[in-house]
């Protein structure tokens, strides 16, 4: 069947023609997800550099690669959706200032080049050295190359590194802010959007996207720890789960003050988007983003980290901890998924005559489907795994040369 | 200088004349002269040939077609919509013949139903509506009206009927609701339908007391909606259920 056809059977009460087929699907859905992840893998590990928290030193550098391996992936969503990467290009030829969304490439460009790589440099730059002088191994000549021909190992010397690197990450910071608060932005000044069309989103998507960011390093750290069977530092897990659940007060105080601002503002689209919410939005919204992405989490995480009270309200054993900050960090990870899906799908859904509701029907194929959207999701892990065979994160391979 | 800052700020330096020179290279002559664009793309836009000619022209050798498709409901189709671009007809009258559109298949792109038209705007159903029959037969497209006067509120409120068709008040006529004026038929927008002014009306079969099958939603009329007129939130047409 048409597919237009299929969707016109499901629309509900009027919809003008050209919002019947969503015009930005998947894709779309995943970009925020995945520059969420970049901008929240970065503030953690500035909690380290800039905030001296020791406990979590182990997730540090496997942070800044997270980030970085996120980064590399976050445009090409975008670039498959518009269809014409080869021009993309042009956005740096021709910059046009008044354009939020062409400004995006700038942005960028500093966070890649400015903040994540230099930061990374100067964090490895002595194992660099220590590394391209190895006898054997064909990495060796990689590990030259990034060197930049710069092998010197003084204390001096790493002295500058570690304030340059130091001096990255407070830029960073707010770098970082302004790389998600961007996406935020885009979809916050769509202002015939009553669903997008808040001064508020912006900051909301920054305090998910730490959520997340803080959820998917919880993860990667224990995945990696127990893949080279090495001990887990708890005391490193408390303290993510301690910062996790801060943040997750935090987005949800936010989206909470969002949610209620709205019902007590009563637009004249409140009636409209309690329809979304209680229809067409029902399990990815209240289901799978409040219920089981926050409020679970939430509770977990209060009753067991010590984010409440030193050793937690609940005293569980550490493998029994362990477990539910995973199953924590899983459900968090589902329930920012369903906050860009309900940002970006939710917010098609619904005719800007206010009077009636359409669907989205996703496809499997094509550059818009779900199997290119899945392709997108893993190429991250697979250039995280390359990342980590190239500069290994793990404190075991840190050099240690004489004299430094 | 520490020398790993001096190298990378030849990095930096080499990415940065990297980016002038392709953008020396990549940026076209003339963008950015007169605004966020490529000038010359201007004059090669004004260079392409000349298709339209405009009604003033047509109105030159054909000012009685003009006149009366200048009074009629499709004066603010231009001649050009429905005809093609006449430039090349008006340098040669006789060796470019314009096209005027005699079959079905035409008027429809117009006036076939669709919901997302306004209201009132004349539209029919291509398959129903006198099959086979061309269009210009009845109607003259330089002056178009209905060859008689519409029997009943679908032929020119479709949608509404459509949605009236399938909701709880099928049963009442149009004009149970809305009084008419036979004048509108033939001027309507001179001689507008009347739409019910009181709550009293809608309670005369869903107040408490009405004396209409009882299977009929009821409300308390002193007590529901307050200073409200029914229609402001319940839409008759399609009324809700529950």
């Amino acid at each position: 069947m048409d597919p237009l056809q299929e969707i016109l059977r499901q629309v509900v009460g009027y919809v003008y023609p050209n919002e019947i087929e969503l015009h930005w699907g998947l894709l779309i859905v995943i970009y925020p997800y995945i520059t969420g992840l970049v901008a929240g893998a970065f503030i953690l590990a500035s909690l380290v550099r800039v905030f001296n928290v020791r406990e979590l030193q182990p997730t540090y550098r496997l942070s800044l690669l997270t980030a970085l391996a996120y980064l590399i992936v976050a445009p090409l969503p975008l670039l498959a959706h518009l269809g014409h990467p080869e021009r993309s290009y042009e956005i740096f030829i021709t910059p046009n200032p008044h354009s939020a969304m062409a400004m995006f490439g700038f942005v960028y460009a500093w966070y890649l080049t400015v903040v994540l790589l230099l930061e990374i440099w100067f964090d490895y730059r002595k194992d660099l050295v220590v590394w391209s002088q190895q006898p054997h191994g064909w990495r060796r000549w990689v590990h030259r190359l990034l060197t930049l021909g710069v092998t010197d190992i003084s204390a001096q010397s790493l002295g500058f590194d570690r304030s340059a690197g130091r001096f990255i990450t407070i830029i960073g910071i707010p770098s970082a802010f302004l790389l998600h608060g961007y996406v935020g932005f885009i979809f916050g000044s769509v202002k015939a959007n009553p669903w997008w069309s808040s001064v508020l989103i912006p900051i909301v998507f920054l305090f998910s996207a730490i959520v997340s960011g803080i959820a998917l390093m919880l993860l990667f750290y224990l995945l990696g720890t127990l893949l080279r069977s090495k001990a887990v530092d708890m005391a490193c897990m408390d303290k993510l789960a301690m910062f996790l659940f801060y943040a997750l007060v935090l987005d949800f105080s936010l989206e909470m003050l969002d949610f209620i601002h709205r019902l007590y503002e009563a637009e004249e689209s409140i009636h409209i988007l309690s329809l979304l919410v209680s229809g067409r939005l029902f399990l990815s919204l209240v289901i799978l983003q409040a219920f089981l992405g926050t409020l679970i989490p939430l509770l977990i995480l209060g009753l067991i980290s010590p984010a409440l009270r030193r050793g937690g309200m609940v005293n569980l054993p550490d493998e029994l901890r362990r477990l539910l900050y995973v199953g924590s960090a899983v459900l968090i990870q589902i329930g920012i998924f369903s906050t860009r899906w309900n940002v970006v799908i939710g917010g098609q859904l619904f005719s800007k005559s206010l009077r009636g509701l359409t669907v989205y029907k996703m496809q499997l194929l094509g550059m818009e489907g779900l199997f290119a959207a899945a392709a997108l999701l893993i190429l991250p892990l697979v250039l995280l795994l390359v990342l980590i065979a190239m500069l290994p994160p793990w404190a075991e391979a840190e050099t240690h040369p004489t004299g430094a | 200088m520490p020398p790993q800052l001096t190298r990378l700020l030849i990095v930096f330096a080499v990415l940065a004349s990297g980016l002038v020179a392709a953008r020396h290279f990549l940026l076209p002559k003339t963008f950015g002269e007169s605004g966020h664009y490529r000038t010359a793309a201007v004059e090669a836009i004004t260079k392409q040939p000349v298709r339209y000619a405009g009604r003033e022209a047509c109105a030159l050798c054909h000012p009685d077609i003009v006149e009366i498709h200048r009074k009629g409901n499709h004066q603010t189709v231009a001649c050009e919509v429905c005809h093609g671009p006449a430039a090349a007809h008006v340098e040669s009258p006789s060796d470019h013949q314009l096209p005027a559109p005699r079959e079905r298949g035409y008027c429809p792109l117009c006036h076939g139903y669709d919901p997302s038209r306004p209201t009132g705007f004349p539209q029919i159903e291509p398959v129903a509506h006198n099959p086979l029959k061309p269009c210009i037969s009845c109607h003259n497209p330089h002056e178009p009206r209905p060859p008689h006067v519409p029997e009943d509120c679908r032929a020119c409120h479709g949608q509404i009927a459509r949605m009236k068709a399938v909701s709880p008040h099928v049963q009442l006529a149009c004009t149970r609701c809305h009084e008419t004026p036979e004048r509108h038929k033939t001027a309507p927008r001179e001689a507008r339908p009347d739409k019910p002014r009181t709550r009293e009306f809608c309670g005369a079969c869903h107040a408490q007391g009405a004396s209409s099958p009882k299977e009929i939603p009821r409300i308390d009329l002193a007590t529901h909606g307050g200073r409200f007129l029914c229609w402001q939130c319940h839409y008759p047409h399609q009324p809700e259920l529950n």
